[in-house]
């Protein structure tokens, strides 16, 4: 196995899809040539930067309801998405079709379960999706050529600022403080709306809040919110409070973001 | 509704993710998922029942995009290799890469200098690696894209090369 060969055959050496003579002669080649080991290496860090670090874009509800519009049994959306295919119906439901009364207790039961289920796989699709729009805000603010569009000189200044750019007064009292000072803010997207997008920081690391309309969102049930604490690197935090939904995003540790978060929803 | 149609709508947001890194903007990438949905609704019959659906619908949005997107963008950079891909085998065999500077800067780099070296690889190039990313097995990829195994292998190899090179750029 020459140099060619080994750089070709890398991501199957890495999947371990290589049978076992392959193996073992790529590897020799690894241990005495240390240009192709160096490649090896290259690869592994940029797989890792890939799978963990490259922008992520799932479907927006939006597009998703319009698809389950157009094939109008899809109406369970998202959760048709989770459910395994149909298939066509097995030998034992003809077992079943002459024991009418075992029938209507299994339905009884299906009745009582199925939506515990339901609504236990459409929460965690939802706060799945949730966090990961948050992400992507988060991102897409930090991306911007401008990602402060108003420089804060507190908060009295930012929140103004909105007014005449949103269709909604986004409601956010904590000014800031010396752990977690408020520095400015912007207009950013939450699904198919439009936001506003509070940035605070701890130390040099910038926080986003995105403060957007809940309505029409399909949000889990509860009123503790959604956080995660490792979503592609970033811990995030999002809950509703009356008719506003709010993100929190940071690449911070998870407890320091939990305690902005405790600011921000015990300010008056 | 179908029970295919059901399955089909599992890989949106999958189909969605390689959308908008093709299309580079939110809009396109909307209209090509519901182009390729439709265009697969109406060539149900045409799938056999037990194959790979999700290579299937890759390739429609693979094909829905070249027909329609590349076409309508008319860039001269979008088909083939870009140039950048082509000599990407004999750059990298520059001395800077072989010592560890090269692994310090893939480590150091952050989500839009990956996306955007990324976007400024041919639209082929970025294929091959996002349905790689998206777990697709080298034949699968060869079902989406209509080629052999081998020339997947090739490829994806010089593709990555290409995105290692243009990282070279971006993790400073």
């Amino acid at each position: 196995m020459n140099c060619d060969d080994v750089r070709l055959n890398l991501r199957d050496h890495r999947q371990g899809r290589l049978e076992a003579a392959a193996e073992d002669e790529l590897r020799a080649h690894l241990s005495a040539c240390p240009h192709c080991a160096h490649v090896a290496a290259a690869e592994e860090e940029l797989t890792d930067a890939l799978e963990r670090r490259l922008p992520q874009y799932p479907a927006s509800f939006a597009l998703k309801r319009r698809l389950a519009a157009q094939w109008p049994l899809a109406a369970q959306w998202p959760l048709a998405a989770q459910w395994p295919v149909a298939s066509p119906r097995p030998a034992w439901w003809r077992a079943w079709r002459p024991a009418p009364i075992a029938a209507l207790a299994l339905a009884g039961l299906m009745l009582v379960v199925a939506p515990v289920v339901y609504y236990e796989r459409r929460d965690a699709g939802t706060a799945k999706s949730m966090v990961a729009e948050a992400v992507n805000d988060h991102l897409r603010v930090l991306s911007s050529q401008r990602p402060l569009e108003i420089e804060s000189g507190g908060l009295h200044q930012v929140k103004p600022w909105f007014e005449g750019r949103l269709d909604f007064a986004p409601v956010v009292t904590f000014e800031g403080d010396a752990d977690f000072p408020l520095k400015g803010g912007a207009v950013g997207y939450f699904f198919d709306r439009k936001a506003a997008v509070f940035v605070y920081t701890r130390r040099l690391h910038p926080i986003s809040l995105i403060v957007f309309r809940a309505d029409g969102l399909r949000w889990p049930a509860g009123e503790g919110g959604v956080s995660a604490k490792d979503e592609r690197g970033f811990a995030a935090i999002v809950w509703r409070r009356g008719a506003l939904g709010y993100a929190l995003v940071s690449d911070i540790d998870g407890r320091e973001l939990t305690s902005l978060a405790a600011r921000l929803r015990a300010a008056p | 509704m179908s029970a295919m149609a059901n399955e089909a709508l599992a890989y949106v947001d999958a189909l969605h993710n390689l959308a908008r890194h093709l299309t580079g903007n939110p809009a396109d990438a909307e209209d090509l998922v519901q182009e390729t949905y439709a265009r697969a609704l109406r060539a149900e019959r045409q799938f056999t029942p037990g194959t790979n659906l999700k290579a299937w619908l890759f390739r429609i949005l693979r094909n829905t995009f070249v027909s329609s997107y590349r076409r309508r963008r008319r860039d001269p950079t979008v088909a083939g290799l870009d140039p950048i891909e082509a000599e990407s085998a004999g750059a990298l065999d520059q001395a800077w890469l072989h010592d560890d500077v090269e692994l310090d800067r893939l480590r150091k780099v952050v989500a839009e200098e990956i996306e955007a070296a990324l976007m400024t690889l041919s639209e082929d190039a970025r294929t091959v690696i996002l349905l790689d990313l998206e777990g697709f097995t080298e034949v699968e990829v060869g079902e989406v894209l209509g080629c052999p195994v081998g020339t997947v292998k090739s490829r994806l190899s010089r593709a990555r090369a290409a995105l290692r090179l243009k990282l070279r750029d971006y993790a400073r």
